[in-house]
């Protein structure tokens, strides 16, 4: 029981780790709750990428990792010019000017929406099995040698752990695990709530900026009740995609909102992108489909491009070119493996895999979670501008999520049963996220 | 209140509603669970997972350990092995079946110890060193 508390305790290292940049100027539109959310996030990012360093020097891990991972925060504010300011400050003002009861409801929703989250988790209904065959195993034995342990990774018996997975979340969950002394697998399905509400806090302090508290409200409400049920049905306390979901989603709205047009929006949307991609291999086809498609959709906040692409891609391509470093250089793993033939697609099984999909998104609350987003989108009909990046990103991932399923020589349907609903659970909160562009009235 | 926003605020309202259905009432929601898996679909996981967690306190470190179920079941041996991973820290886990292949017997002989889920086996192969409901752990060797 103390070592989950303590593991818990660990969490807040994040947030230290992260001020150094969130303390930035630039950063005070987004409110005390949110930039402290997102200093947990760019913490996260930095303290993983620093183990995944310290791993490849062949370096123990020890508490001067909080220091280093804490410098390269403060070193990052080099990158933000002076006068960068993610809103303007005539937009801020309106903030706060509208009626009170939309955020009430909206927080309302929230809150009922992650206390069912805690309540399964707390009940052992949403623990994931990955917890246990993938996720915990490693961050114990990491824990353990206090690195990225090469040896137990290329052990015999032990292919299944799945060793080229980034290293985002076995670090974070590691990280605790040494301060705690023992890997606690309940508290580290806790992850599944506090993520939750983290991703919540983050999106609805981004989104405010835009001009609209009551649209902010109400767009993050939807995406938290949506992934809230989605995460209980398919049990995903304990597994990735709160970690993955945490990151995705407050970047693609920094990219929605006016903190796009400046460096320090794209710096920090560009840590987030790092920190999905570093949290599960689909994180890296979205990050290439959100740069790609923000490019070519907002050309006037993506210039000048090359600093854009620097700002955005850089942290991504610094986190994952380590990984695969350490994977080469201990002769472990090269690169990311697919489920078959790379570029070799089953096409016989399409029919299997759409019914498989349907069938498995069907599970979670009869696909309400799926259904509702759209049902809105479609009645809502958001402006153009908004709404295109996260749709078309959501359209991306659902294609990269097709073909995977679709590399599978076996038959994929088993498969896709107990994992559809979590992998399509980022395009339906990116089809949630595509209502907050709704029409002001005229 | 504009439309969108009642709508939003709507489909929250029914989404939230759904996840507190889904919560598992009828199995006591306020009684603490003795695994993490206790309500969740991977309950096949709760019996070896409580034999595990009382094995780490008699099998040393550096031990090496069988793990499998009785009667035989080389798919629930195979998993059996990656729980073992997980909860045995710092022993050595022979497989007892992978990818719900059957080890050869002889690879499994030199183990320290044995451990067992569900029914004592017909013919023990060393020495009870714990018996609980959800199965036995017997050290092979003296």
């Amino acid at each position: 029981m103390r070592s989950g508390y303590l593991w818990l305790a660990s969490l807040a290292a994040f947030p230290l780790v992260g001020t150094p940049l969130l303390a930035h100027p630039s950063f005070r539109r987004f409110g005390v709750a949110c930039r402290f959310v997102l200093a947990a996030g760019v913490g996260m990012v930095l303290l993983s990428g620093t183990m995944t360093v310290w791993a490849l020097a062949g370096w123990r891990w020890g508490p001067i990792l909080l220091l280093v991972s804490a410098a390269v925060a403060f070193a990052l504010r080099g990158l933000i010019p002076k006068g960068s300011d993610p809103a303007p400050l005539a937009t801020q003002r309106e903030i706060g000017a509208e009626g009170r009861s939309t955020p009430a409801i909206a927080l309302l929703c929230a809150c009922v929406s992650i206390t069912a989250a805690l309540a399964a988790t707390l009940a052992a209904r949403s623990t994931s099995p990955d917890l246990l065959l993938f996720w915990g195993p490693k961050a114990q034995q990491f824990a353990a040698a206090r690195t990225i342990d090469a040896g137990f990774l290329s052990a015999p018996y032990l292919e299944y752990l799945h060793v080229y997975y980034p290293p985002l979340v076995t670090n974070v969950l590691a990280f605790g695990a040494m301060v705690a002394g023992r890997f606690p697998w309940g508290a580290a399905t806790l992850t599944f709530p506090l993520l939750l509400a983290a991703t919540g806090v983050a999106l609805f302090g981004i989104l405010r900026t835009d001009g609209s508290a009551d649209r902010a409200a109400a767009a993050s409400s939807l995406i938290l009740s949506a992934l809230a049920l989605i995460g209980i049905h398919a049990a995903v306390a304990g597994n990735a995609e709160p970690f993955l979901l945490f990151f995705e989603l407050p970047a693609v709205a920094l990219l929605v909102t006016p903190a796009a047009r400046s460096d320090a929006g794209k710096l920090l949307a560009g840590l987030f992108l790092a920190g999905a991609a570093a949290a599960k291999v689909e994180g890296l086809p979205f990050v290439g489909a959100v740069v790609l498609l923000f490019v070519l959709l907002d050309r006037a906040a993506s210039r000048p491009l090359a600093r854009t692409a620097i700002l955005l891609l850089g942290p991504t391509a610094v986190s994952l070119g380590v990984w695969f470093a350490f994977g080469a250089s201990r002769k472990v793993f090269y690169g990311y493996r697919g489920y078959g033939r790379s570029m070799e697609f089953h096409w016989d099984h399409f029919s299997g895999v759409g019914s498989a999909i349907g069938s498995a998104l069907w599970k979670v609350g009869y696909a309400l979670p799926f259904a509702v987003p759209i049902l809105l989108l479609l009645a809502i009909r958001p402006g153009r501008g908004r709404a295109l990046l996260p749709l078309g990103v959501a359209a991306a991932v659902s294609v990269f999520l097709l073909l995977t399923y679709l590399q599978s020589a076996d038959d994929p349907r088993l498969w896709i049963a107990w994992s559809a609903a979590r992998t399509f659970s980022p395009v339906t909160a990116l089809v949630a996220l595509a209502t907050f562009g709704a029409r002001e009235p005229r | 209140m504009r439309t969108p926003l009642l709508l939003s605020l709507a489909g929250s309202a029914v989404l939230a509603g759904f996840s507190v259905a889904a919560l598992p009432f009828s199995r006591g929601l306020f009684r603490a669970p003795r695994t993490p898996y206790d309500a969740s679909e991977a309950t096949f996981t709760v019996p070896a997972w409580i034999l595990l967690r009382r094995a780490a306190e008699v099998v040393p470190p550096e031990a090496s350990v069988v793990v499998r179920t009785e009667p035989p079941d080389a798919t629930n041996d195979s998993y059996l092995h990656r729980f073992a991973v997980a909860l045995l820290p710092g022993r050595k886990i022979i497989p007892a079946a992978m990818w719900s292949i059957p080890t050869p017997p002889e690879a499994l002989s030199g183990s320290d110890y044995e451990i067992v889920v569900g029914s004592v086996p017909p013919t023990p192969s060393g020495r009870l060193v714990l018996s609980i409901p959800e199965g036995t752990v017997w050290k092979r060797r003296p």
